[in-house]
């Protein structure tokens, strides 16, 4: 009799160790193999590339960056007057690095373009809409309310004046674009004298 | 011969209880309820169409040299297809296809809404609904790239751009979603990757859910069926062979006048547009993206809302903080309304004044913001446009509303009338 009141108690007792037990096994076994899927995740982040290419700095040859004279250093008469051009630097021929290029009268430029870098009325500014990152265009054409010459994106209209530091004059871009230092080198090429005076493109979110 | 067949089948299925059970349900007749069997016969038209054009595309953004000239291994690809026999016309469909599907995924959410089809019991088929259209909206935009011509890396690089303007998260999002800085060499392949395994499956899975319930919950009816059929019963035709039939000469109609259109109108024409390169084409986006684009058009680049250490810029409100908000209010809708008993009939327009006029409110809105997109085409000013914005949904929304009221007016006194010789019976 006292055997039968015993036995159910050890049961019991057994049972809730095993209960425990299973619990662990379960929780570390479920624990671990989360842990390591932080793995996996690391895998789906994407690649760090660092094929973004290399900044432009001083004494960087500007070449043209498309048309038969792609890759082809580029020099003062390289450009109609009025007219402009997609440029890269040699050897750095990443989005980020485009540049336009715009023959202008050296007398017409007021600030904040910085004056001493328009060599023989060239001046230089990044090709990277800072509103979305587009590609930006030049037009010598008049538009309505728009002071010509006007450097504009195709994508939502935004349009900067050339002339005044490629400030913005109509549109959705919340920045100027930056200008290049620019000068001509011992063969009368033009060469960028150092990096943008300020970032590429649009800002990320926040700022 | 055939009976025996079919005894063989059922000997062994047991099916006639099936076969009673759903090849008997009775689908309800109204021209509009049609737009559903058209979204999901596009979206076959897409799965079947989009097999042809797996067995043939590269997913990789890696330049190759072809012939002297350079070209991303996926635009190259596509060019090839295009030359294939029938290859062309094969894309065009899946082209087509896909605007029919997002246009008839808005009508039909639009039929839902207007004939208070959302009600009780059929709360959580319209969240299922809303969420196909959004992920039948990122199927269109993921689409897009994959040609990876001029025009689609444009528009796939403002995305990323409008993505990593977001506080905080963006960038990482952003990177994460596009696998690197838009134009990574990782893009593609997980576009790919969204576009061809994980959209399609969650359609798929959400499509099948969205018609169980349907089958469960029984299809709303026109209310002309009131009181013609006993109580809990549904009037319609069955869906074998009357039903069955329809939607077979539908799918026919529709594959017919796709390929159709495919050869009159191409759309996309890739060897037009040209490789990516460092200029930028002149874009727009998807029509159903235009109401977005016209905001951010809208929106003045002062705008900016600075909040706890950080800045909303335009892009942030135009292109993702005012669209969740509509995208959410869309979802609220059938939480918004308060009728306890359950809507088996759909509701004439001119029940509910307030929701109709806010509905055409809203549309208005989204058609002014769309023409927005279209502003220096139209040559109107920003100014115009924005002003339009604010005012037309609202005269929009008030004269439906005041319509709508006239209309009952006039109905009830000349229901008055036609009942005035029987009271003088008396």
């Amino acid at each position: 009799m006292a055997e039968e009141h015993e036995r159910p108690e050890h049961t019991h007792q057994a049972g809730m160790r095993r209960r425990t037990l299973l619990r662990w096994v379960v929780g570390v076994g479920a624990f671990s193999s989360l842990a390591a899927l932080a793995s996996v995740l690391g895998t789906v982040k994407p690649p760090q590339t660092a094929q973004r290419g290399e900044k432009i700095k001083a004494g960087d040859v500007l070449v043209f960056a498309l048309g038969q004279n792609k890759g082809a250093p580029l020099t003062p008469t390289s450009i109609v007057p009025q007219q402009a051009v997609l440029a890269f630097p040699q050897g750095k021929a990443v989005q980020d690095n485009l540049i336009i290029l715009i023959n202008l009268r050296r007398s017409q430029f007021i600030p904040p373009t910085h004056l001493n870098w328009l060599p023989d009325g060239y001046v230089a500014y990044s090709a990277i809409c800072t509103h979305l990152g587009c590609t930006v265009g030049f037009s010598h054409e008049p538009m309505p309310g728009v002071p010509y010459p006007h450097i504009h994106c195709p994508c939502h209209q935004g349009m900067y004046n050339p002339l005044a530091g490629a400030e913005v004059v109509a549109g959705p871009p919340p920045r100027p674009l930056p200008q290049l230092p620019l000068v001509l080198n011992a063969k009368g090429e033009l060469v960028a004298d150092g990096p943008f005076d300020g970032p590429v493109g649009p800002l990320p979110g926040g700022r | 011969m055939q009976r025996q067949g079919l005894g063989w089948f059922e000997e062994r299925l047991g099916w006639s209880g099936f076969r009673e059970k759903f090849l008997d349900k009775a689908f309800p007749m109204h021209p509009s309820f049609f737009l559903g069997e058209i979204a999901l016969f596009s979206f076959v038209i897409l799965v079947i169409t989009g097999i042809y054009l797996l067995f043939s595309y590269e997913p990789s953004a890696q330049i190759i040299t072809v012939g002297g000239r350079s070209f991303p291994a996926a635009y190259h690809s596509v060019t090839q297809i295009d030359k294939q026999p029938f290859g062309l016309i094969v894309r065009q469909v899946h082209h087509w296809a896909a605007h029919l599907m997002i246009a008839v995924v808005i009508l039909h959410l639009l039929r839902v809404f207007f004939t208070g089809a959302f009600k009780k019991p059929r709360e959580i088929n319209w969240v299922i609904g809303i969420l196909l259209l959004l992920i039948t909206v990122m199927a269109g935009f993921t689409g897009y790239l994959l040609p990876y011509d001029a025009f689609s890396v444009t528009a796939s690089g403002i995305g990323y751009q409008i993505a990593a303007s977001i506080p905080w998260i963006g960038v990482a999002l952003a990177k994460f979603v596009f696998a690197g800085q838009f134009p990574a060499i990782g893009t593609i392949p997980r576009f790919f990757g969204y576009h061809v395994v994980i959209i399609p499956l969650l359609l798929i899975g959400l499509i099948g859910l969205h018609l169980l319930v349907m089958i469960k919950q029984k299809h709303t009816e026109p209310s002309s069926s009131r009181g013609r059929v006993a109580p809990g019963r549904l009037l319609g035709i069955p869906l074998w062979p009357q039903q069955t039939s329809l939607m077979v000469m539908l799918f026919l109609l529709m594959t017919g006048g796709l390929l159709l259109i495919a050869s009159i109108f191409p759309v996309h024409p890739i060897e037009l547009y040209g490789p990516p390169g460092p200029q930028t084409p002149t874009v727009k986006p998807d029509w159903y993206f235009l109401w977005v684009f016209g905001l951010l058009k809208l929106i003045p680049g002062w705008l900016e809302i600075h909040l706890g250490g950080t800045v909303l810029d335009p892009e942030v409100i135009g292109g993702i903080l005012l669209p969740s908000l509509l995208i959410l209010l869309i979802f609220l809708v059938p939480f918004l309304n308060r009728t306890r008993e359950r809507q088996n009939y759909l509701e004439p327009v001119t029940k509910h004044p307030l929701r109709t006029s806010i509905g055409t409110g809203v549309l208005m809105l989204l058609l002014t913001l769309s023409a927005a997109a279209y502003q220096e085409v139209l040559d109107i000013s920003l100014a115009i446009f924005r002003l339009a914005a604010v005012l037309l949904p609202l005269l929009v929304g008030i004269a439906t509303y005041l319509a709508i009221r006239l209309f009952r007016g006039w109905r009830s006194k000349t229901i008055k009338r036609a009942r005035e010789p029987l009271s003088s019976d008396r």
